[in-house]
């Protein structure tokens, strides 16, 4: 590689302290949507609690089939008398009081579980997309303010817990140009669809930045600051979870770093060739392709110079030329008709015929015509 | 794109199927057809494609009405990752001619994005014609028999 690019690092106030650090490996890892979609969606069943019917729904009843000779369905019927439940079907998952076709189980399936190496895949994978202001706009974060993406900010500034409070956290996102998309995420907020509301799910409303930070350098003061802003989420850099870094198992999502947190990322990830620190044999993905860009890749020295010139000259004339109407064009009809001009500058397409009037016949030509 | 694993052309792969610009129609219900359209301020035609996708291509151009005249807002290249520096804008309030002469030279003439002259023209074109002030509907005729007593009366 020949320079990997840089990123500076802001100050409290939104502007840069000057200090930059090269941007970690795990940036440049290739960027796979389906591979992230699919551990997604394994990852977000795995919180998922049991549920099911009761075991005896439906089969409280002693319910016999009355067989065949009655001309009525041989389905099971509630037996004796007395009640109007009396002769009814029962059991079956058409019946009114039946059981449900293929009751739930609380032992179904609930949780997936999903490779070590395609976890680790993912988040490299997400994390590379959170740096690519298009996918983050793609996403909806609003972050036309943002003075760079990645979006780092000076550990100094969360010296001694400065940011436990709400008001100073929100103040430091509109500083460094994230307040829009908080914004946003307040503006949202909307009640849910359906059942969800009665369940513990009233609201749905957007994700707005997560904030990553180092809990040994900057303390979790901050979480206590950031936890009441809308949309706002906080994760320390050991522990991120796809669930936050691609929600919905959709690619970009804006992330505030720490510079500590930033700077850690080549200590836990490694690089392509280097094995990561903290997870043991992990080394991350590379991509199948070192240049993605096509349109650079053919317009580069290398390529350019192994091609031969273009044959021929700028303008070619064509081969066979497209007939052209001549009464519509122009050019065409001066070139078949070169009268056509002065026709149409002495105006005499539009000159009236006038001769005056006829003159009267000659008497010998009217004598010669009635002669008989 | 600053890093060598991203493209125009991957981020387009990645997002084509849904983004949050697109505006997506049904092709049964409600006679949508099935269009794609996209809410992208970089997109002059609001049509979703590759081509005048302007959050995904580093050169882009979007025509945006504003009180009197347009802006016309393009991306500065060499900043991809620092959107709030990347963005150019420029107003036309003068007259549609020159309007539309420099807007072609600002997207073809210089070489940015010539493929787009003719759409970022015909916007702002649509653009300036909305804004003219609206005549008022002449008042009807009178025809037939209405016409006869009108003018018995005056």
């Amino acid at each position: 590689m020949a320079s990997r690019p840089t990123v500076t690092i802001l100050g409290a106030d939104g502007a840069a302290t000057g200090a930059t650090h090269t941007i970690p490996s795990v940036f440049l890892s290739p960027i796979r949507p389906d591979i992230v979609q699919q551990v997604h969606t394994g990852m977000a069943k795995n919180k998922r609690q049991p549920y099911s019917v009761s075991e005896k729904a439906g089969h409280q009843t002693s319910a016999e089939s009355w067989g065949t000779g009655r001309a009525v369905a041989r389905i099971p019927r509630v037996s004796g008398g007395g009640t109007h439940r009396a002769g009814q079907a029962a059991f079956g998952n058409m019946c009114r009081g039946g059981r449900m076709f293929a009751p739930t189980k609380i032992w179904r399936k609930w949780h997936i579980k999903i490779n070590q190496g395609q976890k680790r895949f993912a988040t490299a994978s997400a994390l590379a997309a959170s740096a690519v202001p298009p996918l983050l706009l793609a996403r909806g974060h609003q972050i036309s303010t943002v003075p760079e993406v990645p979006l780092v900010i000076d550990s100094a500034a969360f010296d001694g817990a400065a940011y436990a409070k709400t008001a100073a956290a929100l103040g430091l996102l509109k500083a460094v140009g994230a307040g829009a998309d908080v914004e946003k995420v307040k503006g949202s907020k909307k009640l849910r669809a359906g059942k969800g509301k009665m369940r513990g799910r009233r609201y749905r409303q957007r994700r707005g930045p997560l904030v990553v930070y180092d809990p040994e350098v900057d303390g979790k003061g901050l979480v206590s600051g950031f936890r009441n802003v809308p949309g706002v989420e906080t994760c320390p850099v050991t522990a991120l979870n796809l669930l936050q870094l691609a929600p919905g198992g959709h690619l970009g999502r804006f992330i505030v770093w720490t510079s500590s947190a930033f700077k850690s990322l080549d200590k836990i990830y490694g690089t392509t060739t280097t094995p990561s620190e903290l997870k043991k044999d992990f080394l991350l993905p590379s991509n199948i392709v070192s240049q993605a860009d096509l349109t650079r890749l053919i317009n580069s020295s290398e390529i350019q110079s192994v091609l031969r010139a273009p044959k021929g000259g700028k303008i070619t004339r064509r081969g066979t030329v497209q007939k052209k109407n001549p009464l519509k064009n122009k050019q065409v009809l001066l070139r078949l008709n070169p009268y056509a001009s002065a026709f149409q500058k002495e105006k005499l397409g539009s000159e009236k015929f006038d001769n005056g009037k006829p003159k009267p016949l000659s008497q010998s030509f009217k004598d010669v015509l009635q002669e008989v | 794109m600053s890093f060598t694993n991203i493209s125009s052309d991957v981020v387009w792969e990645v997002v084509r199927n849904n983004n949050a610009f697109l505006v997506k129609r049904s092709k049964h219900i409600g006679g949508g057809g099935g269009v794609q359209f996209s809410r992208d301020p970089y997109n002059p035609t609001n049509l979703h494609s590759r081509k005048y996708a302007g959050f995904v291509n580093d050169k882009a151009v979007g025509v945006l009405a504003t009180e009197k005249g347009v802006q016309v807002v393009s991306k500065k290249s060499g900043s991809a990752n620092k959107p709030a520096a990347s963005k150019y804008s420029v107003n036309y309030t003068k007259s549609t001619r020159k309007t539309f002469k420099s807007i072609a030279n600002q997207t073809a003439k210089s070489g940015y994005r010539p493929d787009l002259r003719a759409a970022a023209v015909a916007r702002a074109s649509a653009i300036r014609r909305s804004q003219r002030p609206v005549k008022p509907t002449p008042e009807a005729k009178l025809r037939g028999n209405a016409a006869k007593k009108a003018a018995e009366k005056a």
